[in-house]
């Protein structure tokens, strides 16, 4: 039987669906299977409680590839994102920081911690765009194997490394330590505010099972500054009607290319015939043929899921085993009657539009960590809080709020084993809203509805495994062209014609839709499909 | 007096450079502040008739060339045929006795498991493949791949095209590893503990930092590349030697003589200034001292670039090392092997307790379970101690930076206890044989060797201070940004340990220039 | 929100145009009036007082003072007497310029130094090793420039203090409204005039005096249109705009050395080593590649390139920072980053930084200019600076 489609993709999270609309666009037959009953996979809006619209998983958006927003044309199908500049870390002694985007205001903030580290912020900032320009090409490559003599792989290493050259001495030596060092002792060389290196190295764990003095960490402090070189000025923001509405936009270009999706269509199996794919098995055991199969899942659960550990070589499965996807982070989203004040800064004023920062000291990160890494989670987590419904009345009725809480560290692992977490999910959402409770005494008392997601519930609802939501870590050995691993680096799978498109992928996780478009590219430039 | 190369500290590197630079012909000094020569190489009696065998007491990394080319063999220095195996003792069971070679290794390892027996084969087999491409980098220069005026394209292509020889899998499987935690590296290879653990630790002795830290894995590769089996009657031995060679090429040495600063006209070294106020014209110092020392205490603050000065501020040396010297009336003997009487011991149970060893240091908190890394150098030296008498040896991981704890008398005595302690839960009869005890803190470690922040190895050797960025770009190649300064001390590549390497390394740069 | 000084008081009730800016963190008035030329004409024909409080103050004092600021500056400050007033710039390690300002030796022990960007970090680097405490001063400092003609009869007749002696570049101390104030005869005008400084409490008493003894001799509150206008005529370079400093700069072609931008006469070079002193020394030996020089644009050629398109020829009303290029034989040669129609020289003025070769007096060299939505070019000479220098200044 031949073929219905030129592509199946797997899962519609919002690179399954960048991937699907780059492939129609270029007037590929594509079908997407979605298991759930809505788009968006983590990127996704729901309703759990009435009239709330929860941010369930994915709260901000940072790094949406903008050529993404221009290609597909996302805003005409209804992409809004509006900005979120401020950053407010509430202090254990009663003081609070807020990072504002006006710099002489900033300026006077910080120095009232350290006059030295105002003036040097500026100047740190600077140098992490210089280091972002380096990165942004590496963000939009298919990563080379240097193991190959394959022309085009070497000229993109040696260009890399000509690059690299061009930085210059003082600029190498920084990329290089932001390469090897912890976010701390890299921030160390800096500023000597103790919170605000603390709140700032916090940008460097999300999503990881790492603690701010690991290192590697100071590397993806640059996300941070990552949105300032990409033409997409203000790219750090929230997504009208939640974070969903990315995903639904994706999907509405794709749709507009000629795309079909479906939803509540899970996929039991890939078909395969003689080690290649032919297609997928849905759960309700209908077979539907593709010349390609791309997983928009993570790569455990595309190929020791849906091909299975029997129709894989030993170093394959081995490399997927030794693939890190520790699952360290947790949410809990609120809908609230009111907003309480903050003890440090009462009101609701413009510091509550931004990002807020459980982040008060670097002890304080480094003993939640601690405890993460023998099997609990932590009784004072780091926090990540937005109130999108500040920013974006749409998603709450007038006059109440949600309240989206990113929690980290929450470890997959916990010491009585993962299948445990159902049991252990209210203390954890206890203890979220305990530590809120330190700065924002009247939390408790607002609070109308309360969701609390642990690392099992993102990995049974969501299916990522391991709960880990970049789908797999993003640590120096998990990236680039060791990413998930070198033989699977470019997207493709020892399995022919099955094919990768998520955060599993180079560049990595986050909403950035960057490994769907390069998949795309990739699967055209090779006429694979 | 005016001679060509003044070197400061006459260390293992210090004589080191010294000797080779008078065999290429210079006119050498040694200056050295303390009363003997070794540095953290020499032996001091430590309890009336208990001498110490160095307070660095691994030997297996120094460098064959340097051996040869001072010619230490006819100066009485004696290589080890073997390398000595280590003991892990157990609270339960018999221990492990370690050998490096595998099939010695193996009878032992299969007590505890079949497949890590196996394993270990194959992983003493890629550190040995390794080595070939990793040795060539740690004998010589680094390449000046990054942040220095020098580095060049073609030196990090060359770097890149060496690291090719190595095979396609060997390669990939290098930078997987190379940016890996150590825990999982042994996860990965080990299901055995007391392996695990035995084999992590000495990757991290020189960092500030546990077996979940990424990029620990490293930091044990380059300690596997460069392991010999050691000198006989270890690092005593090696000073003489080295001495003795030194002297035979006319370096003169003065010891109890401290240099003050290191003085400069119009940018450019002219010699020393001793403590005393003499003053001695060199056209070249040589620093074998830890590089902050060099910089922030020997210089004149006005003479000292900004941007040297800030990288040494930078430059992260927190010692978290302590010292302890036990002299014993009879040998170390442990409950679970009674009848072996081992030279090198590792007390650290599994990796677990190496990072929770770790996370004491954290927080500036007294260690709870501290690894040991035990030598018993009176079995291969017996004159160190009386008749019958054993000097133990026990380098301690990990304590307290002196930035983050107040290291007072009460709790060096307290870390020695807690040491003994340790140690004696696995030898019991350890408290009845001890006659003498030393303790050396960070803080001691600093004062008495002059290491600023008591670090042995003279900075941490993480991944952002090795190769081409130690201790600095701009001082990665032993010369600095103050023309005649040149760095010979274990600050410089290839890192700490007593090793010979930056000493050998530093002279030949030193002679090309 | 941006801060206020401590004459916001009388400034803002006096500020009818409603014309602000924000000036390192603080409100500062761009022009009283709608139009700036009275402000103009005062600071040239009798006297104009401006706030310049948001200037940055830096206070080091102590045993090291002297031999820290050698340090730090590229002028030899050990030698500066007291009661003596200097200007140079400072640089980094590889003698770039970071900020330039005036240093004040109150005492054998104690300096004032004022920049135009914050610079506490920057002194306490430099300070290892210095007997020497840093303090920043700014918000507890209100300062009044008081610049023109009759800028000495003025302060003389307020002021209890040695005015009619006070020469150029010394300091002083006196009373004011009966408040304790600090002299120097400084300024940003290139004209005579002084600075007072006083601590905020006494600064609207020490304010209002001034004015009342100006009232006589035409005294008018200026703000820094007026100022900039007046800068540009004395030759003075601006940070942020005629140079950047390095330290905000992301690429090294950005910044500049102290010759590139006509510092050379406040280098000194031959003296104990300073920060950027090696750097310094081989650009000289190197040659400067750039330098700012005055350009004084051809007044026949402007009325061409406006006549070309059938218009009357123009002025710039205000002082211009947005860069033009400009050209030698087609060829980009370098940039004007600030300029003035001077209307006490009848001049069209510009300060332009030039590459080597273009910057001897008498130079012609083209500028860009913009007429009619038309990009064209005009000719201009290089001059040299100041553009006006009047005796009075000095006396």
């Amino acid at each position: 039987m031949g073929a219905n489609y030129d592509a199946i993709v797997i899962g519609g999270g919002h690179n399954g669906l960048t991937c699907a609309a780059y492939l129609a666009k270029a007037g590929r037959k594509i079908l997407v299977l979605e298991r759930r009953h809505v788009l968006g996979g983590a990127a996704v809006t729901e309703e759990i409680y009435p009239g709330y619209h929860y941010s369930t998983c994915s709260y901000v958006v940072s790094l949406l590839r903008p050529k993404i927003i221009r290609d597909l044309d996302l805003p005409s199908h209804g992409l809004e994102i509006m900005p979120l500049e401020q950053s407010f870390q509430p202090l254990h002694d009663g003081r609070g920081l807020v990072r504002w985007s006006d710099w002489e205001k900033t300026r006077r903030e910080l120095a009232r911690l350290s006059p030295r580290d105002a003036e040097i912020y500026p100047e740190f900032g600077r140098t992490m765009v210089q280091m972002a320009r380096f990165v942004k090409p590496i963000l939009d490559m298919v990563p080379p194997d240097p193991g190959s003599l394959d022309p085009r792989g070497l000229s993109d290493l040696l260009r890399l490394g000509k690059r690299f050259q061009n930085l210059g001495p003082d600029l190498q030596a920084v990329k290089y330590r932001m390469l090897t060092m912890s976010a701390v002792d890299f921030l160390d060389g800096w500023f000597e505010s103790d919170s605000l290196k603390a709140v700032m190295s916090v940008s460097g764990i999300i999503g990881t099972f790492l603690g701010i003095r690991s290192p590697g960490t100071a590397y993806v402090l640059l996300h941070h500054y990552m949105g300032e070189i990409d033409g997409a000025f203000r790219s750090w923001g929230l997504s009208k009607g939640g974070t969903g509405g990315i995903s639904l936009a994706i999907a509405s270009a794709a749709r507009s290319y000629g795309a079909e999706i479906r939803t509540e269509s899970p996929v039991q199996k890939v078909l395969l015939k003689n080690g290649s794919s032919e297609g997928v098995v849905l759960e309700s055991g209908e077979e539907i043929r593709a010349r390609v199969v791309v997983s928009g899942t993570d790569p455990r659960l595309t190929l020791l899921g849906f091909v299975g550990e029997e129709n894989l070589d030993d170093e394959t499965v081995s490399a997927l085993k030794n693939f890190k996807m520790r699952g360290s982070s947790g949410k809990v989203n609120l809908a609230l009657d009111r907003i309480p004040d903050f003890t440090c800064r009462p009101g609701v004023g413009p510091h509550l539009f931004g990002d807020i920062a459980i982040a008060p000291s670097i002890e304080y990160l480094e003993r939640a960590y601690d405890q993460a890494k023998y099997g609990d989670f932590s009784e004072r987590p780091y926090l990540n809080i937005v109130i999108p419904s500040l920013t974006d009345p749409t998603v709450a009725p007038p006059g109440k709020h949600v309240m989206s809480i990113f929690v980290q560290y929450a470890p997959y692992h916990i010491k009585e084993g993962p299948e445990y977490w159902p049991k252990k999910r209210e203390a954890f959402g206890d203890a979220v809203i305990d530590t809120l409770s330190e700065y924002c005494p009247g939390i408790k008392e607002a609070i109308l509805h309360r969701h609390v997601l642990t690392p099992w519930d993102l990995e049974q609802e969501y299916g990522l495994t391991e709960g880990n939501i970049f789908h797999g870590e993003l640590s120096l050995d998990q990236l680039f062209f060791l990413r998930p691993s070198p033989k699977m680096a470019r997207f493709r799978t020892p399995i022919e014609n099955l094919w990768m498109c998520a955060s599993g992928s180079h560049p990595g996780g986050g909403i950035m839709g960057a490994p769907g478009m390069l998949a795309a590219r990739e699967l055209l430039r090779t006429r694979t499909v | 007096m005016s001679y060509d190369t003044i070197v400061i500290g006459a260390g293992h590197n210090g004589l080191t450079a010294a000797g080779l630079l008078a065999r290429g012909g210079r006119r050498v000094l040694v200056v050295e502040r303390r009363g003997e020569v070794g540095g953290l190489a020499s032996s001091t009696e430590f309890n009336p008739g208990y001498r110490t065998a160095g307070i660095l007491h691994d030997t297996t990394g120094v460098r064959a060339s340097v051996i040869k080319d001072l010619d230490l063999e006819k100066h009485g220095l004696r290589r080890r045929s073997e390398p000595v195996p280590v003991f892990l003792p157990e609270r339960k069971g018999t221990g492990l006795l370690l050998h490096r070679d595998p099939s010695k290794a193996a009878p032992e390892i299969n007590s505890f498991s079949a497949r890590d027996a196996d394993r270990y084969a194959k992983y003493q087999a890629f550190h040995s493949r390794l080595g070939r491409f990793l040795l060539p980098l740690l004998n010589g220069p680094s390449p000046p791949v990054a942040g220095n005026d020098r580095s060049d394209f073609w030196g990090m292509i060359k770097a890149g095209m060496n690291m090719r020889r190595l095979g396609r899998k060997e390669m990939i499987e290098f930078l997987r590893l190379a940016p890996m935690p150590l825990r999982d590296w042994m996860e990965e290879s080990f299901e055995t503990p007391l392996l695990q653990s035995a084999l992590a630790a000495p990757g991290l002795s020189a960092s500030l930092l546990g077996p979940w830290s990424p990029g620990t894995a490293t930091g044990l590769m380059m300690y596997e590349a460069v392991r010999g089996a050691g000198i006989q009657g270890g690092a005593p031995a090696l000073v003489r030697a080295l001495l003795a060679a030194c002297e035979s090429r006319g370096v003169e040495v003065r010891l109890n003589e401290s240099v003050s600063r290191i003085r400069l006209r119009a940018g450019v070294v002219v010699g020393v200034t001793l403590a005393g106020g003499e003053e001695l014209d060199g056209s070249m110092v040589a620093s074998s001292c830890d590089p902050r020392t060099t910089f922030l205490d020997l210089m004149t603050p006005r003479d000292l670039p900004l941007d040297l000065e800030r990288g040494m501020q930078n430059f992260k040396a927190r010692g978290n090392v302590a010292k302890v010297h036990l002299a014993l009336t009879g040998p170390l003997a442990f409950a679970c092997r009674p009848d072996l009487e081992p030279e090198n011991i590792r007390i650290g149970e599994s990796l677990v307790s190496l990072e929770k060893a770790f996370d004491c240091v954290k927080y500036g908190e007294m260690p709870v379970e501290p690894c040991l890394d035990v030598a018993v150098p009176s079995l291969s030296d017996p004159s160190l101690a009386p008749d019958g008498g054993h000097v133990v040896s026990i380098l301690v991981y990990a304590v307290p930076p002196t930035g983050t704890l107040e290291w007072t008398d009460a709790r060096r005595e307290e870390l020695g206890d807690l040491v003994v302690s340790r140690l004696a839960s696995y030898a019991p009869e350890l408290r009845d044989r001890i006659v003498g005890r030393e303790v050396l803190t960070p803080l001691d470690l600093e004062r008495e060797y002059g290491l600023n922040g008591g670090h042995l190895y003279h900075g941490e050797q993480g991944l952002d201070q090795v190769l081409f960025m130690r201790p600095v770009p701009t001082c990665a190649q032993y010369s600095t940004p103050l023309e005649g300064l040149w760095l010979c001390g274990s600050g410089s590549h290839p890192g700490g340990g007593i090793t010979c390497g930056p000493g050998m390394i530093a002279a030949a740069a030193i002679l090309n220039s | 929100m941006p801060l206020q000084t401590p004459f916001h008081p009388r400034t803002s009730e006096l500020c009818t145009s409603l014309l602000w800016k924000e000036w390192a963190g603080y409100h500062a008035v761009c022009s009283y009036d709608t139009v700036n030329d009275r402000e103009y004409i005062a600071f040239r024909h009798a006297a104009g007082l401006i706030d310049v409080t948001p200037l940055m103050k830096y206070e080091v004092t102590g045993k090291d003072a002297p031999s820290f600021l050698a340090r730090v500056m590229v002028r030899n400050i050990e030698k500066l007497r007291v009661g003596r007033v200097t200007y140079c710039c400072w640089c980094d390690d590889r003698g770039k310029v970071l900020d330039d300002g005036t240093i004040t030796r109150w005492s054998e022990e104690h300096f004032r130094v004022t920049s135009n960007s914050p610079a506490l970090q920057w002194l306490q680097r430099c300070a290892r090793g210095f007997e020497v405490a840093i303090h920043e001063s700014t918000d507890r400092i209100g300062v009044l420039a008081l610049q023109g003609p009759a800028s000495r009869t003025i302060l003389a007749a307020a002021a209890e203090a040695e005015i009619e002696g006070l020469r150029f570049f010394r300091a002083t101390t006196g009373m004011v409204a009966g408040k304790p104030v600090e002299i120097t005869r400084t300024g940003y005008t290139g004209d005579l005039g002084f600075e007072v400084w006083t601590a905020n409490e006494n600064a609207l008493p020490v304010y209002d005096a001034i004015m009342k003894a100006g009232k006589i001799h035409g005294i008018e509150p200026c703000g820094l249109d007026a100022m900039d206008v007046t800068r540009i005529e004395a030759g003075f370079v601006l940070h942020g705009v005629d140079y950047f400093s390095a330290r905000t700069c992301m690429i090294e072609s950005q910044k500049s050395t102290p010759f590139e931008i006509g510092l050379d006469w406040a280098v000194q070079l031959k003296r104990e080593s300073f920060v950027g002193q090696a750097a310094i020394l081989a650009e000289q030996d190197r040659g400067v590649a750039r330098r700012l020089v005055g350009l004084e644009l051809d007044w026949d050629d402007l009325e061409r390139v406006f006549e070309e398109s059938g218009l009357p020829p123009e002025v710039p009303r205000h002082a211009w920072r947005d860069p033009l290029p400009v050209y030698r034989d087609g060829r980009q040669v370098g940039q004007a980053t600030s300029g003035a129609w001077s209307s006490i020289l009848k001049k069209n003025l510009a300060l332009a930084t030039v590459n080597k070769g273009w910057s001897e007096k008498g130079t012609e060299l083209m500028i860009e200019t913009t007429v009619d939505f038309e990009r064209k070019k005009m000719k201009a000479v290089v001059v040299p600076k100041p553009f006006f220098d009047p005796e009075r200044k000095r006396t």
